[in-house]
């Protein structure tokens, strides 16, 4: 059985310091949402909460119609793994499966078996008796994932479970408790700093940001349009470029730059454009051509380095730093005069702040 | 926070600290107690007994012995620990395992097999003077415990940037007393205050190298426990108090208490 | 060159623990061999005298009852401790970490004004009329093992936080997130990670207050002998130092078997070391 997980406008403090504010978050039954954000976000504090490990000023917790808010976390039933894994040292592998199993009082026989079955699943049954200090990274991770499944439990939590692995194994875990999730069809709330794991991984991805969800979208979603130029920032578009519209011809609209360099776009991709706006790209989204005479911001370019892929520069537009890539069959000196062409299919438009 | 404790528990811990901390607090009463017996809670109110402390000569001469003996064997113990804890930091690969376990030994061996062997051997056999062996065997006493702290604040020091000096030009033993010892200079003191307050308030070892003229506060402190049963000795006791709350003090704002506490 | 730098800066302290305390215990120890009237005559004579087999065994007794009680007060002080608030947590530490500054003569001279004829206790107990005229507190088994036990708390204490501030908070939050209650918690997951440490923190109690002086010389005196009051006696009042000798050798053997046995267990119930 698996259930909804329903956070609705909870508060949190440490002491006096306001962590969360009237944060609420609705997790579908069966689907996976990640809390991404820098640490101090507010992340790993929601986790908290929805563990029990803390109790919020206010607001309501609720996992299918259970109102969890005032539970002890033992009484919550909530599978949970852990950055450092927390393996019980003192138990062996299968003890350390079995440890929920336990707690509920099912017959030895059925502890055992099930753990068994579990630790088959995740490829460790033949470690079974060994103590978790004698394992490696990889196999604790997965002996504390098939700690936290054989419960059954109708919510999985993730504590930034991959940080202590190393790059490649990194990136195996993840599709593998992305296929143990979907297999189990358990509804789960997985926290993290690596942008790159929440969105390979999420049917969701909450970007937090001062105690707020700063946008809650799929992935796709949050990568191509995000809503606000802090999500922008962190999803990797490194131009902001603050304008405002002068005149408007059907879909197409002009603008200027702050300091008054005009550019001309097409709401016919860009989507509907307010009087004043910022246009946000990546560097690939905004194309150097060696055409001044060519419709887009003049710029100078700056220093150049080599991606592989294409050339990328550092330059001077519009009394902006922007960073923009160049193709590879023509490469450019700093100091060349040059057209910075924004490509519609690669750009936001967000409102100003 | 969810950290509820079991209400019994806490009535415990409360009975247990009323328990460690009710005696000391009886002590004090009993000290000001205007009675020629110990009384507690006090009948009258006087100092007498503070200013009893300085009449009785022997109170006079140990406390300035115990003062002497715990400086001095304290800063030998410092002398003599250091570099030992040093080598063990920095040069473990080329000493035998053994080493460690040879500096623990003090502690290991009881306090009063210590200090009986060492009335038999170095003051009646080799005839060394009390004085000189009571600061023997305070050195002795509290070096394994300037080793342990000064050991594990060399542990945290990172010896890299004593390399980095010695790659710049500065000579090796220069380079310890400018960048090495500066940097341990909390467990340097940390060692000698733990020393000091282990010299001060030992028995075990005093308690067989005493002699004519020679003994130390607390072997005094027993003695006319002895004979009088006086508040004379509660005076003196708040007096050490008195002391460990100074240092206390010292520690907390040098250090922080939590170095003691470890 | 290295190897004799390591060597020179540690030889000041070798040689003085050489010197002054490997040398002369074991000068200590071997009189004992070396004595008039054969081999072990002296252990003979010292396990032959009722009196003194009741002091040795009195000595274990009250070790050992100072060792259970300061390790079950000490562990459940140690828990509400380490779960306290930081602010009075550093209290808390701070009320331990004065009485174990506060020397030994001391904080054992406060019991003799508590349990003393007119002391403390008695006053209450007539006060209270639970007694008609005072009782002899002083000087029975009892009066020494509560101050031991007094003297041994705040260093249990302390050793104790230290081991349960050493589980990580993780272990006890999983374990609660796969519905252990705080008390099943404790047995299952606290208890067995502290063993180790409660092992070393009994070894510190139980040899400290084997070869304690002050505390059963002021509580205890000549009626409640215990083997360091009794070495004692034997060295500087009756001046028979192959006895006191003996006594002292029987110590050393019963405190380095007890440290070499316990430590080894410790070592092999640590989870974390294998």
């Amino acid at each position: 059985m698996t259930l909804p997980l329903t956070i609705d406008q909870i508060t949190a403090h440490y002491g006096a310091t306001k962590v969360l504010e009237d944060l609420s978050l609705h997790v579908a039954d069966g689907e996976l949402v990640s809390l991404l954000g820098a640490s101090g976000c507010g992340k790993t504090t929601t986790l908290r909460l929805v563990a029990g490990f803390m109790q919020p000023t206010k607001g309501t917790i609720r996992l299918g119609d259970k109102d969890l808010t005032r539970l002890p976390a033992h009484g919550r039933d909530i599978g949970l793994v852990f950055q450092s894994y927390a393996l019980f040292p003192h138990l062996s592998v299968m003890n350390n499966v079995a440890f929920g199993l336990k707690q509920r009082k099912l017959p030895a026989a059925e502890q055992k078996a099930r753990a068994m079955a579990m630790l088959e699943r995740v490829g460790l049954s033949h470690l079974a008796d060994r103590l978790p200090a004698e394992l490696s990274g990889g196999q604790k991770q997965r002996v504390a994932l098939a700690r936290a499944l054989v419960i059954e439990p109708p919510l999985l939590m993730f504590d930034e479970p991959l940080s202590n692995l190393d790059a490649k194994l990194r990136v195996d875990m993840r599709v593998e408790i992305r296929q143990l999730q979907r297999a189990n069809g358990t509804t789960a709330l997985y926290v993290t700093h690596d942008q790159e794991e929440a969105f390979s991984i999420s049917d969701r991805v909450a970007i937090m940001d001062q105690g707020r969800i700063m946008q809650l979208d799929t992935p796709e979603t949050l990568y191509q349009r995000p809503a606000n130029s802090f999500v922008a920032r962190f999803v990797g578009f490194e131009n902001l470029i603050p304008l405002t519209v002068t005149g408007r011809d059907g879909p197409r609209v002009r603008a200027v730059t702050r300091d008054g360099a005009a550019l001309s776009l097409s709401q016919d991709r860009l989507g509907p454009i307010p009087d004043a706006f910022i246009l946000a790209t990546r560097a690939d989204g905004l194309r150097v051509s060696g055409d001044p005479a060519a419709e887009g911001l003049a710029a100078t370019l700056g220093l150049r380095t080599y991606l592989g892929r294409a050339y990328q520069y550092r330059c001077e537009a519009a009394a902006e730093p922007l960073v923009a890539n160049g193709s590879l069959a023509t490469p450019f000196e700093p100091g060349t005069r040059a057209t910075l062409i924004p490509d519609p299919d690669h750009c936001a438009i967000l409102m100003p702040e | 926070m969810s950290r509820s404790i079991h209400p019994a528990l806490i009535a415990m811990t409360v009975l247990v600290y009323i328990f460690l901390i009710g005696p000391l607090v009886i002590i004090f009463g009993a000290s000001v107690s205007d009675t020629t017996f110990l009384a507690f809670p006090p009948q009258g109110l006087t100092l007498h007994w503070f200013e009893n402390i300085w009449e009785i000569s022997a109170f006079r001469r140990t406390i300035v012995t115990s003062l002497q003996v715990a400086l001095v064997g304290t800063f030998i113990a410092l002398l003599i620990g250091i570099p030992a804890a040093y080598a063990l930091n920095r040069h473990r690969i080329h000493l035998p395992g053994w080493l460690s376990t040879l500096f623990v030994l003090p502690i290991l061996v009881p306090e009063i097999v210590i200090g009986f062997s060492l009335l038999r051997s170095v003051n009646v056999e080799l005839g060394v003077p009390v004085f000189a062996s009571l600061l023997i065997g305070h050195t002795l006493l509290v070096l394994p415990y300037v080793i342990r702290v000064i050991s594990a604040a060399l542990a945290s020091f990172d010896f890299s940037i004593e390399e980095a000096a010695v790659s710049l030009g500065s000579h090796p033993v220069k380079t310890f007393f400018t960048i090495v010892l500066p940097n341990v200079r909390s467990g340097v003191i940390a060692a000698f205050i733990l020393a000091f307050i282990t010299s001060i308030n030992d028995v075990s070892v005093s308690l067989f190298l005493t002699g004519p003229g020679i003994s130390t506060l607390p072997i005094q402190i027993l003695a006319h426990v002895e004979q009088f049963f006086d508040p004379t000795v509660a005076s003196v006791s708040v007096l050490l108090m008195m002391l460990t709350i100074i240092v206390m003090i010292i520690v907390e704002r040098t250090l922080g208490l939590t170095v003691v506490a470890k | 060159m290295k190897r004799l730098a390591g060597w020179m800066l540690s030889s000041p302290a070798t040689l003085a623990v050489s010197l002054f305390l490997i040398i002369p215990v074991a000068a200590t120890i071997s009189v004992t061999f070396t004595a008039p009237g054969g081999l072990l005559a002296p252990y003979a004579e010292f396990f032959d005298s009722a009196f003194q087999r009741t002091v040795l065994w009195r000595t274990f007794e009250v070790a050992a009852i100072t060792t259970v009680v300061s390790l079950v007060l000490g562990l459940m002080t140690a828990y509400v401790v380490s779960r306290c608030p930081p602010w009075m947590k550093s209290v808390l530490i701070i009320l331990a970490v004065f009485p174990l500054l506060t020397g030994v003569v001391v904080r054992s001279f406060a019991w003799l004004i508590i349990l003393g004829r007119n002391g403390v206790m008695n006053n209450t107990l007539e006060w209270l009329g639970l007694i008609e005229r005072p009782i002899a507190l002083l000087y029975t088994q009892t009066s020494v093992v509560i101050a031991l036990i007094y003297i041994f708390i705040p260093l249990m204490i302390l050793v104790l936080i230290g081991v349960l501030e050493n589980i990580p908070d993780d272990l006890l939050q999983a374990s609660a997130s796969l519905g252990a209650s705080p008390t099943r918690t404790f047995v299952q997951v606290v208890l067995p990670l502290a063993t180790p440490g409660l092992i070393v923190g009994a070894v510190l109690v139980f040899t400290a207050s084997f070869t304690s002086y002050a505390t059963p010389h002021l509580l205890g005196g000549t009626r409640q002998m215990m083997m360091g009051t009794f070495l004692h006696q034997r060295a500087m009042v009756t001046f028979d130092w192959v006895s006191a000798s003996t006594v002292a050798a029987i110590m050393v053997v019963v405190i380095m078997t007890t440290v070499l046995v316990m430590t080894r267990i410790a070592k092999r119930l640590n989870p974390m070391a294998a």
